[in-house]
């Protein structure tokens, strides 16, 4: 069986939830893979909720919101870019790629749009494959192993 | 925590829409032993009146404290459930919706993987909800005193019939004349009265009425506060500011018409007889219908869908120009009983009310109807000697499958109606959006056509979408109705979804003071902590995922929130680590 991955999409109420409602209204197709966490703005996506997706599971996440200047809020979408750029960085120093994390922006009016976003990014993770941490990154929090020897302090 | 809790969770069919594609008895059956579910149900439509009731009866007989809706989109029916809630005595915020429709059985074929993203989705919900927490309400008092943007039919209406219901209104025109488009017309279709009658009344009731502040050379350039308590800054041409207190605006800025030079076969800058239709409309104000040299045409011909229904301009249909062609027929066999009336048209749409029967009277007049192919325009070039007409236009004539020259005098180009261009300004000063043709987008295409994404915010007539001056006045007593509704309750139930900062958790860095587009965050420097007004927050939740100290909550969208709908969403993918 082919590998099917899970795509987490964090999407702005007002943009992009819109977006991906209208491509419903307008029966546009496209893959089952994205599951959608809605949020009022991009800029209110924290990074630790792109890394909490990726260790729960997730192959790929993709944060959607207004294009540039028509943010509902402004300018939430340009903090949602700048930390956009800061957490890539961050994602591939954990040896998790770059193209499992993309930000795009979709309109209203654009369901069109955002059905092909999501079936370009399945059909790219699925050639990608599934996500692998590191065995560390992906256990769930326990208590802070021992450390195995006294640590040495010098004393100068 | 989740075992604490006593949540109903209910899967709508939507009648085959859902049931079509996504098995809900399947869903049910996956999510009813998740922790904290007391009962789980599917039933034919949840937002009917019996699925309401259920839910309602199920509160009281499982005392349940949360509720999950599996259906439609939260943005169709998230406050009838939040409606239904209240009914039943739990707070409106107990409720989570799982987008299964919108977002799933109508853009999937694949039944089995649509199912089980509906069951990942109901299972997110239900994590989410678990976490909800009872908010409430705020009221903030609403300012009666309206702001109306533009001063065309649509913008006059609003006006006048908010004054007439005893409010203060200030119209605010960016022209020198009220009147807007409708000002620039001779008559109007179908029934052939005339703008000029129909305009100057609302004009003199606008100007006459000590209720309504006219503006003119004004524009809007800054909106601040929230729905009911606006502050806006309203600027004139020379440079003075003023600030107003408003409760509401509605914004109608109408629209420009093509221009018609980018077609360039049409002719149009090249031979002085090619014009518009608002260039013919000012002679037939004028009472002069004639050539650029003087002479009486002989030959008129009208050039339909300028513009409109053409992939390289503007691919929708302007809506007016059919009926308004079709008065041309009208005013000119009138005006000139023996000249030729042609027109080039791709579809006759001649619909509404009246528009048939204006169709039929201008068949009767001798006019010719030419069809051409959609966005194959016709050629106009200048006529040779010898001919007995100044121009030639030639068509390739689908009916008959022939390629005709048309004699013409004057062309007439019916250029269509296109958004207009700083329509992105006002968009943005007032907090609404446009769709891809720059119109200005409603909340609910049917159900809610004169609201906007801003509460507060209305839109009528044609900055919403090309539209005739019925449909437009229509929407503008729409908006005015809406407007009186929010006077008449007399306060304004604010979103009890803001941020909120922690004083103990804030370290007083004050990041988030410059992340506020709203200036919502105040900084107290004696305490030397942060704090956020909650009626100037939007809940953006920019601050929120900025703090370094995660001292600020977003109420409704917490981080515990969000982190359980990310696990719900994932509990059951197949590649879990």
């Amino acid at each position: 069986m082919e590998f099917e991955p899970t795509i987490v999409g964090f999407l702005c109420n007002w943009c992009s939830y819109t977006g991906a409602d209208l491509a419903g209204t307008a029966r546009i197709k496209h893959r089952p893979n994205l599951r959608v966490v809605r949020v009022m703005c991009t800029g209110r996506v924290d990074p630790t909720f792109v890394l909490k997706a990726f260790r729960s599971g997730a192959d790929g996440v993709m944060i959607c919101g207004c294009h540039p200047g028509d943010c509902h809020y402004l300018e939430g979408n340009d903090k949602a870019f700048r930390r956009h750029q800061l957490l890539k960085r961050m994602l591939v120093a954990y040896g998790i790629e770059e193209q499992r994390l993309r930000l795009e922006w979709v309109s209203a009016s654009e369901g069109e749009r955002y059905a092909r976003l999501v079936d370009t990014m399945t059909a790219e993770l699925r050639v990608l494959g599934p996500l692998k941490l590191a065995p560390d990154l992906g256990r769930p929090p326990g208590p802070c192993p021992e450390p195995t020897a006294p640590r040495e302090v010098a004393h100068g | 925590m989740n075992d604490e809790c006593r949540i109903g969770v209910y899967i709508c069919n939507c009648g085959t829409n859902i049931a079509k594609v996504i098995d809900a008895g399947l869903v049910r059956d996956r999510v009813a032993d998740l922790p904290g579910v007391a009962c789980a149900r599917t039933y034919e439509y949840m937002c009917s009146n019996p699925g309401q009731e259920m839910i309602a009866q199920d509160i009281r007989e499982h005392k349940l404290d949360r509720i999950v809706v599996a259906a439609c989109s939260p943005r169709m029916h998230e406050l009838t459930f939040g409606n239904a809630l209240e009914d039943a005595g739990l707070n409106r915020h107990m409720l989570e919706m799982a987008n299964i429709r919108e977002q799933c059985s109508w853009v999937h074929d694949d039944g089995a993987r649509a199912t089980a993203k509906a069951a990942d989705l109901t299972h997110a919900a239900i994590r989410r909800v678990a976490r909800h927490e009872p908010l409430e309400k705020q009221e903030a008092p609403y300012t009666p005193a309206t702001m109306v943007l533009g001063g065309g039919i649509a913008g006059l209406t609003v006006a006048v019939e908010l004054a007439d219901a005893g409010q203060h209104v200030h119209l605010i025109e960016r022209e020198s004349r009220l009147g807007g488009n409708v000002g620039r017309v001779d008559l109007t279709a179908p029934y052939l009265d005339s703008a000029r009658d129909i305009l100057a009344e609302k004009i003199i009731l606008a100007e006459s009425n000590p209720r309504i502040d006219v503006q003119l050379r004004s524009t809007l350039t800054d909106l601040q506060g929230f729905v009911g308590n606006f502050q806006a800054t309203v600027t004139h041409q020379d440079g003075a500011a003023q600030q107003l207190d408003v409760g509401s605006v509605v914004v109608c800025t109408g629209y420009r018409e093509f221009d018609a030079s980018r077609i360039e076969r049409l002719g149009y800058g090249k031979h002085l007889d090619v014009i518009t239709s608002f260039e013919l409309e000012q002679r037939l104000r004028a009472g002069k219908l004639e050539t650029a040299d003087g002479r009486v045409p002989r030959y008129v011909s009208i050039v339909h869908c300028v513009g409109s229904r053409h992939a390289k301009y503007h691919t929708y249909c302007s809506r007016v120009c059919c009926m308004t062609a079709l008065k041309y027929g009208h005013e000119i066999k009138s005006a000139l009983p023996d000249a030729m009336v042609t027109d080039l048209y791709v579809d006759m749409l001649s619909f509404g009310k009246g528009g048939e029967d204006l169709y039929r009277r201008t068949s009767e007049l001798k006019t010719m109807f030419l069809m051409y192919e959609k966005e194959d325009y016709p050629v106009v070039r200048a006529a040779e000697k010898g001919d007995d007409c100044g121009l030639l236009v030639q068509v390739e004539e689908k009916l008959s499958g022939e390629t005709i020259d048309v004699p013409a005098d004057l062309v007439v180009l019916m250029v269509g109606m296109q958004a207009r261009s700083d329509g992105a300004d006002v968009a943005r000063t007032v907090g609404i959006s446009q769709d891809r043709h720059g119109w200005f987008i409603e909340s609910h295409p049917k159900l809610a056509p004169v609201s906007t994404a801003t509460e507060g915010v209305f839109i009528a007539g044609c900055c919403q979408s090309p539209k005739d001056i019925p449909d437009s006045v229509a929407q503008a007593r729409a908006s005015a109705a809406m407007v009186l509704g929010h006077i008449a309750r007399g306060k304004v139930v604010v979103d009890a979804r803001y941020a909120q900062v922690d004083a103990d958790l804030c370290s007083g860095c004050r990041m988030c003071n410059e992340l506020c587009p709203y200036t919502a965050i105040g900084y107290d420097p004696e305490e030397g902590r942060s704090d956020i007004q909650s009626a100037l927050c939007k809940a953006c939740g920019t601050c929120v995922a900025a703090c370094p100290s995660g001292a600020i909550t977003a109420r409704h969208f917490t981080d515990e929130q969000i982190l359980e709908q990310i696990e719900g969403v994932l509990a059951w993918s197949s590649s879990q680590p």
